[in-house]
């Protein structure tokens, strides 16, 4: 069983964070001193990360009016895009105030880190992904499906992969990047009820099991998108999570 | 797909993840994280982890005998 609606508007509200507030002067300070493929593998995981969260907090209006009239659903759709606005502009602050990534502005950012990651990744985001979510979304029969894709397995998946080893590479660095780990971990919070959240939309819909286990190979594919970025393992291991899951909340696929 | 989406027994206790909102009910367990049917919350092992989120044992908050998180 998960809880209802409400419980995640609550939740929601009870773990703001505020992303100006993390400091990440010592971070860059100790940027420079990291060897070149330490830079480049966190450069790699934090520009697909800015691509990722930007992409999702930009689809999340069509799942918000899917919901309709169920205000609890779609005040946690709302509480969602808040969060994922927040994510995108964490990452974006890192890679501008850590990283030193060069652009006036986001869109300029986004273009020279597009070039840092694979072009699958930037299909995936960018274009695959979002237009079936989109797809998905446009009527309230589609929005389990849609959930099932960004909530379960995008976010499940494919961005936990990641972010798991983002973490695991930055306990790893010759140098600490202790701000980018404190909002790394903030933001692993908040995909924890996000998934939640996901899980009770997707469990109160009907019949989609077949799709789900779609979805699932969907997005052990996807996940290969991350390309070296991150280990074989952690892809896989996200995906058994995924399963297990999906068995906990009683969503009958297999 | 099917859907159980049912409230506790009567005297039942029902532990509540604060990260992802999954409810533990010791009449189910949590068979797939090796935790048998009708095993009471306080004899999981504390490196169990919820099987939606990942969260520790230590996240999960008793809920109230009239507390209903399900609903909304």
């Amino acid at each position: 069983m998960i809880a209802g609606y409400d419980h995640f508007v609550t939740l929601a509200e009870s773990l703001q964070w505020d992303e100006k507030a993390l400091d990440l002067t010592a971070d860059a300070a100790a940027w420079p001193r990291l060897d070149g493929s330490e830079r480049a593998r966190v450069l790699g995981l934090l520009a697909g990360f800015c691509i990722g969260e930007n992409s999702v907090a930009a689809e999340l209006g069509p799942f918000r009016d899917a919901a309709g009239d169920d205000a609890s659903m779609r005040a946690a759709f709302q509480a969602q895009e808040r969060d994922e606005q927040r994510h995108a502009r964490f990452f974006d602050r890192v890679v501008t105030e850590v990283a030193g990534v060069p652009g006036a502005d986001l869109a300029t950012r986004l273009d020279f880190l597009r070039g840092r990651v694979g072009p699958e990744l930037v299909e995936l985001f960018e274009q695959r992904l979002p237009a079936v979510a989109r797809r998905l979304a446009a009527d309230r029969a589609g929005l389990a499906s849609a959930v099932g894709l960004y909530h379960m397995v995008l976010e499940g998946v494919v961005l936990l992969a990641a972010q798991h080893a983002l973490l695991d590479e930055l306990d790893h660095l010759s140098q600490r990047l202790s701000g980018t780990y404190q909002g790394i971990e903030l933001v692993l919070r908040d995909e924890r009820w996000h998934i939640g959240f996901g899980s009770r939309v997707v469990q109160s819909a009907e019949a989609v099991g077949d799709e789900m286990a779609e979805l699932l190979r969907e997005g052990e594919k996807a996940s290969a998108a991350w390309g070296d970025l991150i280990p074989p393992g952690a892809v896989e291991k996200a995906a058994q999570q995924h399963r297990r899951r999906l068995k906990a909340v009683n969503i009958k696929f297999w | 797909m099917s859907i159980e989406q049912v409230p506790a027994a009567p005297g039942t206790k029902r532990w509540v993840c604060e990260l992802c909102g999954w409810i533990y009910d010791p009449q189910e367990g949590d068979p797939d994280g090796g935790i048998p049917p009708g095993t009471p919350f306080e004899e999981i092992p504390d490196d169990w982890m919820c099987p939606v989120c990942g969260a520790m044992k230590a996240d999960f908050r008793e809920l109230g005998p009239d507390e209903d998180v399900l609903q909304g």
